[in-house]
C-alpha cells in the first residue's frame, strides 16, 4: 500500500513537471512517446507479416540433413546455396523426354512472363483510368447500371465462367498466345480489372469540380481534360493500380497457365511445379509424386519462390518510391 | 447598344446548345463515351461465357456437351436450383460463410486503416515497413499453399509463432488457435493497406496545418479531418474485403463448387449453385453501398 502510494506521488510529481513545461518541451516529449510507441508497434506487427517470409528464406538455404534435424528450425548450420542451383535447373526443366537446355527454358518462360505482367499492367493502367473517370466524374442516366457491371465483374468467381471462356478462346484460335490473358486487360477487365476501376473510381470522386470545369471554361475538350488534368492528379491510384497488377500477374496461377501452356509459352508460376517433377526424375521415379518426397523437396521448392519473386520485389520497391514522391505534388489539389 | 450585345450573346449560347445539346445531355454523352470500352469488354468477356454458364445450370449435363447445345445434355429446368437448395450442408456452409465475413471484414478494415495511419508518418525506416506490409501479396501464389497448409514438412506458420515466443505480450493473453485466425485475418489485409495508404496520401496536407493552428489534436484531426475525407476508401476497401473473402479459395463455398466440377457429371448443379452465391453476395454489397451513400457525401 505504501509503495502504492509512493508511486502514485511519482506520478502526480511527473504530471505536475510536464504540466509546467514551455510548449516546446511539450510537444517534444509527445513526439518522443508516440514514436516510441509507433515504434513497438510496427515491429510487432512487422514480426507477424515478416516471420513466414524468414522462414522460407532460411529454409530455401537449408540442405536436407539440416532440414529434417529437429534442433535446427531457424538456422542452418552451412549455407546451402545448391538448393538454387537445383531449383533453377528444376525451372529451366520440361517434360522427361526433353533434355533440359542449359537454362533457355527458363529465359522463355521469364520473357512470357515479363510480358503478361508488363504489358497487362500498363493496359490496365489506362483502360481502368476511363471506366473510373467514367464512373467517378459523371452523373448519368444509366450510371447505376454500369456500376452494377463493374460489381458483377469482381464478384464473380472465375471458376463460374472459365470453362466457357476456354471455349470461346479455343474457338478463336488464340490458346497459347498472349491474346485471352492480355486482350481482357484492353478494355478494364481482365485479372481485377473490376477492382482497379472501383480504386480510379473513388480517387476521381476526390477531385473537386472546380478543376476540369476550369479546365473547360478555358476551352479544353473532354479528352485534353482527362489526359492532362485528371491523370495527373490520381497518380498515386496510377502507383498502386500499376503494382497490384503487376505483382497479381506475375503470381497468378490460375488464367494465364490455364490459356498458355504449350513449351514456349509458358510462365514462370506453373513452372515451380516442375521442380518436384524434376526430382522425381533424379530419383528415378515417374509420374506421381509421394506426400514425403514432396517434403523433402521444400528447401529446393522454396528457393524456386525466391528466385520467381524477386523481380515482383524490385518493381514494388521502385513504385513504392513513387507512391511517396506522389505526396507533395497531391498536396496541392485543393 | 448593351441591350443587343446581351441578345447576340443569348442568340450564341442558345446555337451551341442546340448543337451539342444541354450541358446534361451533354455530360451523359461524354459519360457513355468513357464507359464504351469498358460495356465492349464486359459483354465480350463477361456476358458471354455467363450467358453459357447459365445455360449450364438448367441442364443435367455430359462432358462432351456442357452447354446443352448438342442435344446429349437434358434439360430439367430449376431441378439444379431445388436440389440445392434442398441439400442441408451446403445451406450450412453457405450461412457460415456469410456469418465469417460478417466478422472479418470490420476487423481487416479496421487493422488496414490503423497501419495505414503509422505508415503514413514520415519517420527513418518507413520504407522498409511498407515493403515489409507488402509482402503477403507477393509471396500469394502456390507459396501461399505450402505455408497455410498442415500437410506433411510445413509448419503452420501462425501457430508455430507462439513457441518461438514472438509477438510480446500478445501471445501471452490469447491462445494459439486465436493468434492463428487474426494472422490470417492480418495477412490477407495487405491490399486494404496500401489502398488506405495512397488516399492518405491524397489528403491535402493544408487542412492538417489549419486544424492545428486552430489547436486540434491529432486524435482530433483524424476524427474530423482525415476519417471523412477518406470514407469513400473506408466503403472500397469494405467492398473489396467482402468480395476477398467471398470469392477466396479458403472459402468453404469454393470447396464445394471444386468438388461438384471435379466429378464431372455436376455442372448444372455447380453453376446452379455460383449463380445463387453470386447474386447474394451482390445483394449484400448492394445493400451496403446504398446505406454507406449517405455518409458519402
Amino acid at each position: 500500500m505504501k509503495i502504492f502510494s509512493k508511486i502514485s506521488g511519482k506520478i502526480h510529481e511527473l504530471i505536475d513537471r510536464y504540466r509546467n513545461l514551455g510548449y516546446r518541451a511539450k510537444k517534444k516529449i509527445t513526439f518522443v512517446i508516440g514514436r516510441i510507441f509507433l515504434y513497438y508497434v510496427l515491429i510487432e506487427l512487422a514480426y507477424l507479416f515478416i516471420l513466414p517470409f524468414i522462414y522460407v528464406i532460411t529454409t530455401s538455404m537449408m540442405s536436407y540433413k539440416d532440414y529434417m534435424d529437429p534442433s535446427i528450425e531457424w538456422i542452418p548450420s552451412a549455407i546451402h546455396w545448391q538448393n538454387y542451383v537445383d531449383a533453377f535447373k528444376g525451372l529451366s526443366y520440361f517434360g522427361f523426354e526433353a533434355a533440359h537446355d542449359g537454362g533457355t527454358q527458363f529465359v522463355s518462360s521469364f520473357m512470357n512472363t515479363l510480358i503478361v505482367s508488363l504489358g497487362s499492367a500498363l493496359l490496365q493502367c489506362v483502360s481502368c483510368a476511363i471506366i473510373g473517370y467514367a464512373l467517378g466524374r459523371f452523373n448519368f442516366k444509366g450510371k447505376i447500371f454500369i456500376f452494377v457491371t463493374v460489381l458483377l465483374a469482381l464478384l464473380i468467381p472465375p471458376q463460374t465462367t472459365i470453362i466457357a471462356s476456354y471455349g470461346m478462346w479455343a474457338s478463336m484460335n488464340s490458346i497459347n498466345t498472349f491474346l485471352p490473358v492480355m486482350l481482357p486487360t484492353l478494355f478494364g477487365l481482365g485479372l481485377r480489372g473490376a477492382l482497379f476501376a472501383l480504386i480510379y473510381m473513388y480517387f476521381f470522386q476526390r477531385i473537386p469540380n472546380a478543376m476540369d470545369e476550369a479546365a473547360r471554361i478555358d476551352g479544353a475538350g473532354p479528352l485534353r481534360v482527362f489526359m492532362q488534368i485528371m491523370l495527373p492528379l490520381v497518380r498515386s491510384a496510377t502507383a498502386i493500380v500499376f503494382i497490384f497488377s503487376f505483382v497479381w500477374h506475375w503470381n497468378d496461377n490460375c488464367e494465364a497457365p490455364m490459356y498458355m501452356y504449350s513449351n514456349t509459352m509458358m510462365t514462370l508460376q506453373p513452372k515451380l511445379e516442375n521442380i518436384q517433377y524434376y526430382f522425381a526424375e533424379m530419383m528415378g521415379s515417374s509420374g506421381e509424386v509421394s506426400d514425403f518426397a514432396k517434403a523433402m523437396m521444400e528447401p529446393t521448392l522454396f528457393a524456386g519462390c525466391l528466385l520467381v519473386m524477386l523481380p515482383v520485389l524490385i518493381v514494388y520497391i521502385l513504385g513504392q518510391k513513387k507512391l511517396a514522391a506522389g505526396i507533395e505534388r497531391l498536396g496541392v489539389i485543393e | 447598344m448593351a441591350k443587343q450585345v446581351v441578345k447576340l450573346k443569348k442568340q450564341q449560347a442558345h446555337k451551341t446548345t442546340l448543337k451539342f445539346g444541354s450541358f446534361e445531355r451533354r455530360r451523359t454523352i461524354e459519360g457513355w463515351t468513357f464507359s464504351i470500352p469498358w460495356i465492349v469488354g464486359f459483354i465480350w468477356f463477361m456476358l458471354i461465357p455467363l450467358f453459357l454458364s447459365v445455360r449450364t445450370s438448367f441442364f443435367i449435363t455430359k462432358l462432351t456437351d456442357p452447354y446443352g447445345f448438342g442435344g446429349e445434355s437434358t434439360f430439367v429446368g430449376f431441378d439444379n436450383y431445388i436440389d440445392v437448395i434442398k441439400d442441408p450442408a451446403v445451406g450450412e456452409v453457405v450461412f457460415n460463410s456469410f456469418l465469417q465475413s460478417l466478422y472479418k471484414v470490420p476487423i481487416v478494415v479496421a487493422f488496414a486503416l490503423f497501419v495505414a495511419v503509422l505508415l503514413k508518418q514520415d519517420f527513418p525506416g518507413r520504407t522498409v515497413f511498407r515493403v515489409i506490409f507488402f509482402i503477403p501479396v507477393i509471396l500469394a501464389g502456390v507459396i501461399m499453399a505450402y505455408l497455410f497448409s498442415d500437410s506433411i514438412g510445413s509448419i503452420s506458420v501462425f501457430s508455430g509463432m507462439l513457441s518461438s515466443g514472438g509477438m510480446g505480450f500478445l501471445s501471452e493473453i490469447m491462445d494459439v488457435s486465436i493468434i492463428s485466425q487474426i494472422g490470417t485475418i492480418m495477412w490477407s489485409s495487405s491490399v486494404e493497406i496500401l489502398i488506405f495508404l495512397a488516399a492518405l496520401q491524397s489528403v491535402p496536407i493544408i487542412l492538417y496545418e489549419v486544424v492545428e493552428l486552430d489547436g486540434a489534436t491529432a486524435w482530433e484531426s483524424f476524427w474530423h479531418v482525415t476519417l471523412p475525407y477518406i470514407s469513400p476508401f473506408v466503403i472500397l476497401n469494405a467492398i473489396y474485403a467482402l468480395v476477398d473473402s467471398f470469392v477466396d479459395v479458403s472459402n468453404p463455398v469454393m470447396g464445394i463448387l471444386e468438388e461438384m466440377t471435379s466429378a464431372g457429371t455436376k455442372y448444372g448443379m455447380a453453376s446452379a449453385l455460383s449463380w445463387m452465391y453470386m447474386l447474394a453476395t451482390l445483394l449484400v454489397i448492394l445493400i451496403f453501398v446504398l446505406l454507406t451513400r449517405r455518409w458519402l457525401r
